[in-house]
Protein backbone atom coordinates (compact mmCIF):
# COMPACT_ATOMS: atom_id res chain seq x y z
CA UNK A 1 0.00 0.00 0.00
CA UNK A 2 3.00 2.25 0.55
CA UNK A 3 3.30 3.32 -3.06
CA UNK A 4 -0.37 3.63 -3.50
CA UNK A 5 -0.40 6.25 -0.61
CA UNK A 6 3.29 7.91 -2.00
CA UNK A 7 1.64 8.46 -5.75
CA UNK A 8 -1.57 9.81 -4.59
CA UNK A 9 0.19 12.20 -1.52
CA UNK A 10 2.27 13.67 -4.31
CA UNK A 11 -0.57 14.07 -6.44
CA UNK A 12 -2.14 15.96 -3.47
CA UNK A 13 0.73 17.83 -2.90
CA UNK A 14 1.13 18.77 -6.20
CA UNK A 15 -2.58 20.02 -6.40
CA UNK A 16 -2.26 22.35 -3.12
CA UNK A 17 1.32 24.21 -4.57
CA UNK A 18 -0.69 24.90 -7.99
CA UNK A 19 -2.29 28.01 -6.99
CA UNK A 20 -3.21 28.49 -10.46
CA UNK A 21 -5.15 25.41 -10.57
CA UNK A 22 -6.48 25.62 -7.03
CA UNK A 23 -7.76 29.59 -8.29
CA UNK A 24 -9.06 28.56 -11.41
CA UNK A 25 -11.31 25.46 -9.82
CA UNK A 26 -12.59 28.24 -7.50
CA UNK A 27 -13.51 30.36 -10.30
CA UNK A 28 -14.68 27.81 -12.55
CA UNK A 29 -17.59 26.38 -10.29
CA UNK A 30 -18.73 29.48 -9.15
CA UNK A 31 -19.15 30.60 -13.36
CA UNK A 32 -20.67 27.43 -14.19
CA UNK A 33 -22.98 27.72 -11.58
CA UNK A 34 -23.82 31.32 -11.73
CA UNK A 35 -24.57 30.64 -15.47
CA UNK A 36 -26.18 27.20 -15.52
CA UNK A 37 -28.22 28.23 -12.35
CA UNK A 38 -30.03 30.82 -14.59
CA UNK A 39 -30.14 29.30 -18.16
CA UNK A 40 -31.80 26.11 -16.56
CA UNK A 41 -34.17 27.96 -14.10
CA UNK A 42 -36.88 27.13 -16.74
CA UNK A 43 -36.13 23.83 -17.61
CA UNK A 44 -36.68 22.11 -13.83
CA UNK A 45 -40.44 23.75 -14.15
CA UNK A 46 -42.57 21.76 -12.12
CA UNK A 47 -40.41 20.47 -9.73
CA UNK A 48 -40.40 20.74 -5.79
CA UNK A 49 -37.25 22.21 -4.90
CA UNK A 50 -35.94 23.59 -8.82
CA UNK A 51 -32.78 24.50 -6.92
CA UNK A 52 -31.68 21.64 -5.27
CA UNK A 53 -32.18 19.61 -8.87
CA UNK A 54 -30.21 22.28 -10.82
CA UNK A 55 -27.04 22.06 -8.36
CA UNK A 56 -26.90 18.40 -8.12
CA UNK A 57 -26.42 18.40 -11.68
CA UNK A 58 -24.15 21.06 -11.54
CA UNK A 59 -22.48 19.28 -8.77
CA UNK A 60 -22.31 16.19 -10.48
CA UNK A 61 -20.57 18.24 -13.47
CA UNK A 62 -17.97 19.23 -11.74
CA UNK A 63 -17.03 15.95 -10.18
CA UNK A 64 -17.52 14.53 -13.58
CA UNK A 65 -14.56 17.19 -15.24
CA UNK A 66 -12.45 17.62 -12.09
CA UNK A 67 -12.33 13.56 -12.73
CA UNK A 68 -11.84 13.35 -16.43
CA UNK A 69 -9.35 15.99 -16.20
CA UNK A 70 -6.99 15.44 -13.40
CA UNK A 71 -6.10 12.07 -14.23
CA UNK A 72 -5.18 13.34 -17.63
CA UNK A 73 -2.49 14.68 -15.37
CA UNK A 74 -0.48 12.03 -16.01
CA UNK A 75 0.02 12.97 -19.73
CA UNK A 76 2.20 15.67 -18.03
CA UNK A 77 3.93 13.01 -15.86
CA UNK A 78 4.60 11.45 -19.49
CA UNK A 79 5.77 14.37 -21.20
CA UNK A 80 7.51 15.29 -18.40
CA UNK A 81 9.84 12.01 -18.24
CA UNK A 82 8.28 11.43 -14.60
CA UNK A 83 6.05 8.11 -15.62
CA UNK A 84 9.24 6.67 -16.41
CA UNK A 85 10.77 6.47 -13.10
CA UNK A 86 7.33 5.42 -12.09
CA UNK A 87 7.08 2.75 -14.74
CA UNK A 88 10.52 0.94 -13.58
CA UNK A 89 9.73 0.99 -9.86
CA UNK A 90 8.79 -2.22 -8.25
CA UNK A 91 5.36 -1.50 -7.90
CA UNK A 92 2.21 -3.66 -9.06
CA UNK A 93 0.71 -2.13 -12.37
CA UNK A 94 -2.59 -1.63 -10.42
CA UNK A 95 -0.98 0.33 -7.26
CA UNK A 96 -0.04 3.03 -9.92
CA UNK A 97 -3.29 3.26 -11.33
CA UNK A 98 -4.98 2.91 -7.88
CA UNK A 99 -2.58 5.95 -6.35
CA UNK A 100 -3.72 8.22 -9.59
CA UNK A 101 -7.30 7.55 -9.37
CA UNK A 102 -7.52 7.97 -5.32
CA UNK A 103 -5.71 11.08 -5.71
CA UNK A 104 -8.15 12.37 -8.55
CA UNK A 105 -10.89 11.23 -6.59
CA UNK A 106 -9.82 13.28 -3.03
CA UNK A 107 -9.64 16.33 -5.50
CA UNK A 108 -13.08 16.18 -6.96
CA UNK A 109 -14.66 15.30 -3.44
CA UNK A 110 -13.47 18.78 -2.71
CA UNK A 111 -13.89 20.35 -5.41
CA UNK A 112 -17.67 18.68 -5.36
CA UNK A 113 -18.08 20.41 -1.70
CA UNK A 114 -16.55 23.41 -2.59
CA UNK A 115 -19.66 23.87 -5.11
CA UNK A 116 -21.88 22.30 -2.64
CA UNK A 117 -20.89 25.01 0.06
CA UNK A 118 -21.38 28.13 -2.36
CA UNK A 119 -24.56 26.83 -3.57
CA UNK A 120 -25.82 26.88 -0.17
CA UNK A 121 -26.23 30.93 -0.79
CA UNK A 122 -28.16 30.25 -3.80
CA UNK A 123 -30.99 29.16 -2.02
CA UNK A 124 -29.48 25.23 -1.90
CA UNK A 125 -30.90 23.29 1.62
CA UNK A 126 -30.11 19.57 2.09
CA UNK A 127 -29.60 18.08 5.65
CA UNK A 128 -26.26 16.81 7.21
CA UNK A 129 -26.90 13.22 6.59
CA UNK A 130 -27.06 13.87 2.53
CA UNK A 131 -24.60 16.37 2.71
CA UNK A 132 -22.47 13.55 4.13
CA UNK A 133 -23.88 10.34 2.08
CA UNK A 134 -23.20 12.89 -1.28
CA UNK A 135 -19.26 12.66 -0.17
CA UNK A 136 -19.70 8.86 -1.08
CA UNK A 137 -21.80 9.12 -4.22
CA UNK A 138 -19.15 11.97 -5.30
CA UNK A 139 -16.44 9.52 -4.65
CA UNK A 140 -17.85 6.77 -6.33
CA UNK A 141 -18.59 9.28 -9.61
CA UNK A 142 -15.08 9.86 -9.27
CA UNK A 143 -13.69 6.73 -9.76
CA UNK A 144 -15.82 5.89 -12.61
CA UNK A 145 -14.53 8.68 -14.33
CA UNK A 146 -11.00 8.78 -13.21
CA UNK A 147 -10.91 5.48 -14.56
CA UNK A 148 -12.00 6.73 -17.70
CA UNK A 149 -9.95 9.12 -17.89
CA UNK A 150 -6.52 6.91 -16.82
CA UNK A 151 -7.82 4.72 -19.38
CA UNK A 152 -8.20 7.44 -22.20
CA UNK A 153 -4.58 8.72 -21.06
CA UNK A 154 -3.30 5.45 -21.31
CA UNK A 155 -4.51 4.65 -24.62
CA UNK A 156 -3.13 7.87 -26.36
CA UNK A 157 -0.44 8.06 -28.70
CA UNK A 158 -0.52 11.94 -28.78
CA UNK A 159 -0.71 14.41 -26.74
CA UNK A 160 -2.28 16.52 -28.91
CA UNK A 161 -5.12 13.93 -29.44
CA UNK A 162 -6.48 13.59 -26.33
CA UNK A 163 -7.57 17.13 -25.90
CA UNK A 164 -9.94 16.29 -29.24
CA UNK A 165 -10.94 12.93 -27.42
CA UNK A 166 -11.98 14.32 -24.26
CA UNK A 167 -14.01 17.02 -25.86
CA UNK A 168 -15.59 14.47 -28.62
CA UNK A 169 -16.55 12.27 -25.67
CA UNK A 170 -17.38 14.94 -22.20
CA UNK A 171 -19.95 16.56 -24.93
CA UNK A 172 -21.97 13.42 -25.75
CA UNK A 173 -22.04 12.09 -22.23
CA UNK A 174 -23.00 15.53 -20.30
CA UNK A 175 -25.91 16.74 -22.64
CA UNK A 176 -27.07 12.44 -22.98
CA UNK A 177 -27.07 12.11 -18.88
CA UNK A 178 -29.58 14.25 -18.15
CA UNK A 179 -27.28 16.91 -15.66
CA UNK A 180 -28.54 19.95 -17.91
CA UNK A 181 -31.28 18.78 -20.44
CA UNK A 182 -34.04 15.88 -18.24
CA UNK A 183 -33.87 12.44 -19.89
CA UNK A 184 -37.48 12.88 -19.93
CA UNK A 185 -37.70 15.41 -22.40
CA UNK A 186 -35.10 13.39 -24.68
CA UNK A 187 -36.45 11.41 -27.65
CA UNK A 188 -36.96 8.09 -27.70
CA UNK A 189 -34.49 6.93 -29.97
CA UNK A 190 -31.41 8.29 -28.31
CA UNK A 191 -32.34 6.40 -25.28
CA UNK A 192 -29.90 3.51 -25.18
CA UNK A 193 -27.04 5.74 -25.40
CA UNK A 194 -28.25 7.68 -22.51
CA UNK A 195 -28.53 3.92 -20.50
CA UNK A 196 -25.14 2.88 -21.47
CA UNK A 197 -24.06 6.41 -20.53
CA UNK A 198 -22.47 5.73 -16.50
CA UNK A 199 -23.27 9.93 -16.18
CA UNK A 200 -26.72 9.20 -16.30
CA UNK A 201 -26.82 7.05 -13.13
CA UNK A 202 -24.67 9.30 -11.24
CA UNK A 203 -26.73 12.35 -11.98
CA UNK A 204 -29.99 10.55 -11.06
CA UNK A 205 -28.60 9.22 -8.11
CA UNK A 206 -26.85 12.38 -6.90
CA UNK A 207 -30.25 14.04 -7.51
CA UNK A 208 -32.10 11.69 -5.36
CA UNK A 209 -30.18 12.45 -2.54
CA UNK A 210 -29.98 16.15 -3.46
CA UNK A 211 -33.75 15.95 -3.59
CA UNK A 212 -34.10 13.93 -0.60
CA UNK A 213 -36.49 11.54 -2.57
CA UNK A 214 -36.19 8.62 -0.15
CA UNK A 215 -40.11 8.73 0.50
CA UNK A 216 -41.73 9.31 -2.77
CA UNK A 217 -43.06 5.83 -4.59
CA UNK A 218 -41.36 4.85 -7.47
CA UNK A 219 -44.13 7.06 -10.22
CA UNK A 220 -42.81 10.09 -8.91
CA UNK A 221 -39.00 9.52 -9.16
CA UNK A 222 -39.53 7.98 -12.71
CA UNK A 223 -41.31 11.45 -13.66
CA UNK A 224 -38.42 13.62 -11.83
CA UNK A 225 -35.70 11.28 -14.18
CA UNK A 226 -34.05 9.94 -10.90
CA UNK A 227 -35.56 6.21 -11.64
CA UNK A 228 -35.65 4.86 -15.32
CA UNK A 229 -37.87 2.46 -16.73
CA UNK A 230 -36.28 0.15 -19.02
CA UNK A 231 -37.91 -2.67 -20.74
CA UNK A 232 -40.54 -4.24 -17.73
CA UNK A 233 -37.41 -3.31 -15.30
CA UNK A 234 -37.15 -0.18 -13.54
CA UNK A 235 -33.37 1.20 -12.37
CA UNK A 236 -33.75 2.54 -9.31
CA UNK A 237 -30.77 4.94 -8.18
CA UNK A 238 -29.17 2.58 -6.54
CA UNK A 239 -29.23 0.02 -8.98
CA UNK A 240 -27.83 3.02 -11.20
CA UNK A 241 -24.65 3.37 -8.79
CA UNK A 242 -24.41 -0.26 -9.08
CA UNK A 243 -24.15 0.11 -12.35
CA UNK A 244 -21.59 3.01 -12.83
CA UNK A 245 -19.20 1.41 -10.77
CA UNK A 246 -19.37 -1.69 -12.27
CA UNK A 247 -18.91 0.40 -15.42
CA UNK A 248 -15.74 2.26 -13.33
CA UNK A 249 -13.89 -1.39 -12.48
CA UNK A 250 -14.62 -1.81 -16.19
CA UNK A 251 -12.36 1.15 -17.16
CA UNK A 252 -10.06 0.42 -14.07
CA UNK A 253 -9.21 -3.20 -15.47
CA UNK A 254 -8.79 -2.37 -18.70
CA UNK A 255 -6.44 0.88 -17.80
CA UNK A 256 -4.13 -1.51 -15.38
CA UNK A 257 -3.57 -3.70 -18.77
CA UNK A 258 -3.21 -1.05 -20.71
CA UNK A 259 -0.30 0.20 -18.47
CA UNK A 260 1.46 -3.34 -18.28
CA UNK A 261 1.76 -3.18 -21.60
CA UNK A 262 2.46 0.31 -22.71
CA UNK A 263 5.36 1.49 -24.26
CA UNK A 264 5.94 5.01 -22.75
CA UNK A 265 8.81 5.69 -23.92
CA UNK A 266 7.13 5.64 -27.67
CA UNK A 267 4.57 8.10 -27.00
CA UNK A 268 5.30 11.05 -29.01
CA UNK A 269 4.80 14.28 -26.76
CA UNK A 270 6.55 17.11 -26.26
CA UNK A 271 10.03 16.57 -24.85
CA UNK A 272 13.57 17.98 -24.37
CA UNK A 273 16.15 16.10 -26.42
CA UNK A 274 19.90 16.61 -25.83
CA UNK A 275 22.99 15.77 -28.23
CA UNK B 1 32.99 -15.29 -11.66
CA UNK B 2 29.12 -14.23 -11.38
CA UNK B 3 27.69 -12.24 -14.12
CA UNK B 4 25.04 -9.40 -13.69
CA UNK B 5 24.14 -9.09 -16.64
CA UNK B 6 23.45 -11.66 -19.52
CA UNK B 7 22.24 -11.23 -23.04
CA UNK B 8 21.78 -13.69 -25.51
CA UNK B 9 20.63 -13.28 -29.30
CA UNK B 10 17.85 -10.03 -28.40
CA UNK B 11 16.58 -8.97 -31.45
CA UNK B 12 14.61 -5.88 -31.09
CA UNK B 13 12.15 -4.25 -33.74
CA UNK B 14 9.32 -1.72 -34.56
CA UNK B 15 8.05 -2.46 -37.55
CA UNK B 16 10.05 -3.41 -40.56
CA UNK B 17 12.76 -1.66 -38.81
CA UNK B 18 15.27 -4.00 -37.07
CA UNK B 19 16.89 -1.53 -33.85
CA UNK B 20 18.92 -3.95 -32.41
CA UNK B 21 19.70 -7.22 -33.94
CA UNK B 22 20.60 -10.27 -32.48
CA UNK B 23 23.47 -9.49 -30.03
CA UNK B 24 24.74 -11.11 -27.20
CA UNK B 25 26.95 -10.10 -24.41
CA UNK B 26 28.04 -10.79 -20.54
CA UNK B 27 28.82 -8.17 -18.05
CA UNK B 28 30.63 -9.53 -14.70
CA UNK B 29 29.60 -8.18 -11.41
CA UNK B 30 31.05 -5.39 -9.88
CA UNK B 31 32.59 -3.85 -13.22
CA UNK B 32 32.02 -1.14 -15.80
CA UNK B 33 30.88 -1.63 -19.07
CA UNK B 34 30.15 0.65 -21.96
CA UNK B 35 27.85 0.34 -25.11
CA UNK B 36 29.29 2.42 -27.67
CA UNK B 37 27.99 3.58 -30.74
CA UNK B 38 26.37 6.47 -32.82
CA UNK B 39 22.56 8.13 -32.06
CA UNK B 40 20.44 5.11 -33.10
CA UNK B 41 22.78 2.46 -33.28
CA UNK B 42 20.58 0.44 -30.39
CA UNK B 43 22.08 1.75 -27.48
CA UNK B 44 19.01 3.20 -25.90
CA UNK B 45 16.79 0.52 -27.15
CA UNK B 46 18.70 -1.99 -25.25
CA UNK B 47 18.87 -0.63 -21.72
CA UNK B 48 15.49 0.13 -21.82
CA UNK B 49 14.34 -2.92 -22.51
CA UNK B 50 17.00 -4.19 -19.86
CA UNK B 51 14.82 -1.68 -17.48
CA UNK B 52 12.09 -3.56 -18.31
CA UNK B 53 10.34 -0.68 -19.87
CA UNK B 54 10.09 -2.42 -23.32
CA UNK B 55 9.36 -5.54 -24.36
CA UNK B 56 12.20 -7.45 -26.69
CA UNK B 57 11.14 -9.15 -29.75
CA UNK B 58 13.30 -12.32 -29.50
CA UNK B 59 16.21 -13.97 -27.35
CA UNK B 60 16.84 -13.89 -23.75
CA UNK B 61 17.51 -11.15 -21.06
CA UNK B 62 18.63 -11.98 -17.93
CA UNK B 63 19.56 -9.21 -14.65
CA UNK B 64 21.24 -11.48 -11.49
CA UNK B 65 20.03 -14.82 -12.93
CA UNK B 66 16.42 -13.28 -13.09
CA UNK B 67 14.48 -12.82 -16.66
CA UNK B 68 13.66 -9.60 -17.66
CA UNK B 69 10.59 -10.44 -19.21
CA UNK B 70 9.26 -12.61 -16.67
CA UNK B 71 10.16 -11.56 -13.23
CA UNK B 72 10.10 -7.44 -14.36
CA UNK B 73 9.49 -6.77 -10.27
CA UNK B 74 12.48 -8.96 -9.47
CA UNK B 75 14.55 -6.81 -11.86
CA UNK B 76 13.43 -3.63 -11.19
CA UNK B 77 14.01 -3.81 -7.60
CA UNK B 78 18.12 -4.75 -8.29
CA UNK B 79 18.62 -1.97 -10.57
CA UNK B 80 18.96 1.76 -10.74
CA UNK B 81 18.73 4.30 -13.62
CA UNK B 82 19.62 7.46 -14.80
CA UNK B 83 17.96 7.96 -17.98
CA UNK B 84 19.07 10.10 -20.91
CA UNK B 85 16.45 12.53 -20.75
CA UNK B 86 15.46 14.54 -17.01
CA UNK B 87 12.68 12.05 -15.03
CA UNK B 88 12.74 13.98 -11.86
CA UNK B 89 8.99 15.87 -10.34
CA UNK B 90 10.59 19.22 -11.23
CA UNK B 91 7.56 20.41 -9.33
CA UNK B 92 9.08 18.51 -6.03
CA UNK B 93 11.77 19.40 -3.85
CA UNK B 94 15.11 17.56 -4.23
CA UNK B 95 14.51 15.67 -0.70
CA UNK B 96 10.78 14.55 -2.00
CA UNK B 97 11.74 13.37 -5.16
CA UNK B 98 14.51 11.50 -3.53
CA UNK B 99 11.84 10.32 -0.86
CA UNK B 100 9.16 9.32 -3.27
CA UNK B 101 11.72 7.05 -5.19
CA UNK B 102 12.41 5.33 -1.03
CA UNK B 103 8.80 4.68 -0.85
CA UNK B 104 8.78 3.00 -4.26
CA UNK B 105 11.56 0.79 -3.70
CA UNK B 106 10.52 -0.26 -0.04
CA UNK B 107 13.45 1.67 1.71
CA UNK B 108 12.86 0.62 5.07
CA UNK B 109 11.53 3.85 6.51
CA UNK B 110 13.74 4.40 9.48
CA UNK B 111 17.01 4.40 6.79
CA UNK B 112 14.87 6.92 4.60
CA UNK B 113 16.70 9.95 6.41
CA UNK B 114 20.20 8.50 6.40
CA UNK B 115 20.37 7.03 3.10
CA UNK B 116 18.93 10.30 1.28
CA UNK B 117 21.59 12.31 3.40
CA UNK B 118 24.71 9.40 1.79
CA UNK B 119 23.58 10.08 -1.32
CA UNK B 120 22.75 13.66 -1.38
CA UNK B 121 26.59 13.97 0.01
CA UNK B 122 28.03 11.77 -2.32
CA UNK B 123 26.55 14.20 -5.31
CA UNK B 124 27.40 17.39 -2.88
CA UNK B 125 24.07 18.21 -3.15
CA UNK B 126 23.29 18.32 0.64
CA UNK B 127 22.55 22.16 0.92
CA UNK B 128 20.21 21.96 -1.82
CA UNK B 129 17.58 19.32 -0.13
CA UNK B 130 15.35 21.72 0.36
CA UNK B 131 15.35 23.42 -3.27
CA UNK B 132 12.67 22.49 -5.78
CA UNK B 133 14.22 20.68 -8.80
CA UNK B 134 12.95 22.84 -11.76
CA UNK B 135 15.12 25.77 -9.71
CA UNK B 136 18.38 23.37 -10.35
CA UNK B 137 20.74 24.29 -12.79
CA UNK B 138 21.34 21.02 -15.25
CA UNK B 139 24.37 20.00 -14.13
CA UNK B 140 22.34 19.56 -10.46
CA UNK B 141 19.20 17.87 -11.84
CA UNK B 142 21.49 15.28 -12.99
CA UNK B 143 23.43 14.62 -9.93
CA UNK B 144 19.69 14.74 -8.14
CA UNK B 145 19.15 11.72 -11.06
CA UNK B 146 22.54 9.81 -10.07
CA UNK B 147 21.51 10.17 -6.25
CA UNK B 148 18.16 8.95 -6.92
CA UNK B 149 19.19 5.95 -9.26
CA UNK B 150 21.91 5.03 -6.09
CA UNK B 151 19.17 5.70 -2.89
CA UNK B 152 17.90 2.18 -2.86
CA UNK B 153 21.43 0.58 -3.15
CA UNK B 154 20.89 -1.34 -6.69
CA UNK B 155 22.69 -4.22 -7.61
CA UNK B 156 23.12 -2.61 -11.33
CA UNK B 157 23.20 1.08 -12.17
CA UNK B 158 22.30 1.70 -15.76
CA UNK B 159 23.44 5.35 -16.76
CA UNK B 160 22.13 6.41 -20.50
CA UNK B 161 24.45 8.49 -21.57
CA UNK B 162 24.86 10.27 -18.34
CA UNK B 163 27.10 13.44 -18.94
CA UNK B 164 25.26 14.20 -22.30
CA UNK B 165 24.31 17.90 -22.17
CA UNK B 166 26.79 18.70 -19.41
CA UNK B 167 29.50 21.17 -19.07
CA UNK B 168 33.18 19.42 -18.66
CA UNK B 169 33.37 20.54 -15.76
CA UNK B 170 30.71 18.53 -14.04
CA UNK B 171 31.36 15.84 -16.43
CA UNK B 172 34.33 15.20 -14.59
CA UNK B 173 32.59 15.17 -11.68
CA UNK B 174 29.89 12.78 -12.63
CA UNK B 175 32.52 10.65 -13.58
CA UNK B 176 34.31 10.68 -10.20
CA UNK B 177 31.39 9.47 -8.31
CA UNK B 178 30.63 6.62 -10.51
CA UNK B 179 33.87 5.60 -10.18
CA UNK B 180 34.53 6.14 -6.33
CA UNK B 181 30.76 4.11 -6.57
CA UNK B 182 32.00 1.12 -8.55
CA UNK B 183 35.33 1.24 -5.76
CA UNK B 184 33.29 1.76 -2.54
CA UNK B 185 29.44 -0.23 -3.96
CA UNK B 186 31.29 -3.08 -5.86
CA UNK B 187 28.01 -2.37 -8.07
CA UNK B 188 27.96 -3.19 -11.59
CA UNK B 189 27.64 -0.32 -14.27
CA UNK B 190 26.47 -0.45 -17.63
CA UNK B 191 26.42 2.59 -19.52
CA UNK B 192 25.93 4.18 -23.41
CA UNK B 193 28.00 6.70 -24.28
CA UNK B 194 29.05 8.30 -27.81
CA UNK B 195 31.78 9.81 -25.79
CA UNK B 196 35.17 7.82 -26.69
CA UNK B 197 37.04 9.12 -23.50
CA UNK B 198 34.05 8.09 -21.48
CA UNK B 199 34.52 4.85 -22.80
CA UNK B 200 38.36 4.03 -22.16
CA UNK B 201 38.39 3.70 -18.33
CA UNK B 202 35.41 0.79 -18.55
CA UNK B 203 36.58 -2.35 -18.12
CA UNK B 204 35.08 -4.02 -21.10
CA UNK B 205 33.36 -1.58 -24.03
CA UNK B 206 31.24 -3.22 -26.66
CA UNK B 207 30.92 -1.04 -30.29
CA UNK B 208 27.27 -1.29 -31.53
CA UNK B 209 26.80 -0.23 -34.80
CA UNK B 210 22.96 -0.53 -36.96
CA UNK B 211 21.90 -2.62 -33.96
CA UNK B 212 24.83 -5.29 -34.17
CA UNK B 213 27.80 -5.51 -31.89
CA UNK B 214 30.78 -4.69 -34.25
CA UNK B 215 33.50 -5.38 -31.59
CA UNK B 216 34.07 -6.55 -27.61
CA UNK B 217 36.89 -6.40 -25.79
CA UNK B 218 38.50 -4.26 -22.67
CA UNK B 219 39.35 -0.67 -24.68
CA UNK B 220 43.39 -1.41 -24.41
CA UNK B 221 42.82 -4.86 -26.33
CA UNK B 222 40.79 -2.86 -29.17
CA UNK B 223 43.20 -0.07 -29.48
CA UNK B 224 45.83 -2.83 -30.16
CA UNK B 225 43.76 -4.94 -32.48
CA UNK B 226 42.21 -2.10 -34.63
CA UNK B 227 44.77 1.35 -34.44
CA UNK B 228 48.41 1.85 -34.90
CA UNK B 229 50.73 4.14 -33.11
CA UNK B 230 50.96 6.94 -35.14
CA UNK B 231 54.33 9.02 -35.21
CA UNK B 232 55.05 12.40 -36.50
CA UNK B 233 58.54 12.74 -37.19
CA UNK B 234 61.36 15.53 -38.48
CA UNK B 235 64.42 13.94 -39.80
CA UNK B 236 67.60 15.60 -40.33
CA UNK B 237 68.11 12.86 -43.20
CA UNK B 238 65.31 11.86 -45.14
CA UNK B 239 67.06 9.21 -47.42
CA UNK B 240 68.37 7.10 -44.66
CA UNK B 241 65.01 7.44 -42.90
CA UNK B 242 63.29 5.78 -46.00
CA UNK B 243 65.46 3.62 -46.56
CA UNK B 244 64.98 2.09 -42.90
CA UNK B 245 60.70 2.43 -43.19
CA UNK B 246 60.77 0.38 -46.55
CA UNK B 247 63.63 -2.00 -45.11
CA UNK B 248 61.04 -2.87 -42.07
CA UNK B 249 58.00 -2.66 -44.11
CA UNK B 250 56.32 0.28 -42.18
CA UNK B 251 53.78 2.61 -43.83
CA UNK B 252 54.51 6.10 -44.27
CA UNK B 253 53.92 9.47 -45.86
CA UNK B 254 56.15 12.25 -46.02
CA UNK B 255 56.63 15.95 -46.82
CA UNK B 256 60.04 16.61 -47.09
CA UNK B 257 61.70 15.79 -43.93
CA UNK B 258 58.25 16.03 -42.32
CA UNK B 259 57.30 12.09 -41.48
CA UNK B 260 54.21 10.36 -40.47
CA UNK B 261 54.50 7.04 -39.51
CA UNK B 262 51.96 4.49 -38.61
CA UNK B 263 53.58 1.75 -36.23
CA UNK B 264 52.19 -2.00 -34.85
CA UNK B 265 52.58 -1.47 -31.13
CA UNK B 266 55.68 -0.51 -29.30
CA UNK B 267 58.33 -2.63 -30.23
CA UNK B 268 58.24 -1.20 -33.63
CA UNK B 269 58.33 1.97 -32.29
CA UNK B 270 61.79 1.73 -29.78
CA UNK B 271 63.09 -0.12 -32.73
CA UNK B 272 62.82 2.75 -34.95
CA UNK B 273 63.30 5.46 -32.24
CA UNK B 274 66.81 3.30 -31.28
CA UNK B 275 67.63 2.57 -34.93
CA UNK B 276 67.31 6.50 -36.08
CA UNK B 277 68.47 8.54 -33.06
CA UNK B 278 70.90 10.08 -34.79
CA UNK B 279 68.86 11.46 -37.28
CA UNK B 280 65.54 12.22 -35.59
CA UNK B 281 65.15 16.22 -34.36
CA UNK B 282 61.70 16.08 -33.16
CA UNK B 283 59.21 13.32 -32.31
CA UNK B 284 55.96 13.24 -31.01
CA UNK B 285 54.32 9.28 -30.95
CA UNK B 286 50.35 9.81 -30.42
CA UNK B 287 48.24 6.54 -29.33
CA UNK B 288 45.18 5.28 -31.23
CA UNK B 289 42.04 6.17 -29.50
CA UNK B 290 38.65 4.23 -29.18
CA UNK B 291 37.38 6.80 -32.07
CA UNK B 292 40.23 5.13 -34.54
CA UNK B 293 39.01 1.67 -33.39
CA UNK B 294 35.48 2.60 -34.77
CA UNK B 295 36.41 4.05 -37.62
CA UNK B 296 38.66 1.23 -38.54
CA UNK B 297 35.29 -1.09 -37.74
CA UNK B 298 32.92 0.88 -39.14
CA UNK B 299 34.28 3.08 -41.36
CA UNK B 300 32.83 6.17 -40.10
CA UNK B 301 33.44 8.73 -37.56
CA UNK B 302 31.69 8.46 -34.30
CA UNK B 303 30.32 11.69 -33.75
CA UNK B 304 27.72 12.65 -35.75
Amino acid sequence: MRPVIAIMKRNLLKFMRDRMRLVFTLVMSGLFMFIFSFATRSMAAGIDHPMNYLIAGIVIMQVFQSSLSNSMHILEDIASGFMKEIIVAPIARWQIALGQILSTMIIAVIQGYIVIGASFFLGFRVDALHVVMMAGLMLLTSFTFSSLGLLLAALTKESTNFQLLINFLTIPLVFLSGAYIPTTVLPKIIMPVVFCNPLTYTTAAFRFIALQMEKHPVDTLLGAGVAFRLGNMVIMPATGIVLSVVMGLVFFTLCVNRFGAADFSRIKVFHRRHG
Amino acid sequence: MINSIEVSHFTKKFGDLTAVDDISFSVAEGSVFAFLGPNGAGKSTTITTLCTIQEKTSGELRINGHDVSRQKDLVRRDIGIVFQENTLDGKLTVEENLRLHCDFYGVARSDVKGRIGFVLDLVDLADWRRALVDSLSGGMKRRVEIARGLVHFPKVLFLDEPTTGLDPQTRANVWEYIRTLQHEENITIFLTTHYMEEAEICGNVAIIDHGRIVAYDTPRNLKKKFTSETMNVVVTDGVTFTNYLQANGMTYHNDGEHFTVFANGTDEVLGLVTAMRGIISDIEISKGTLNDVFLAITGKEIRQ
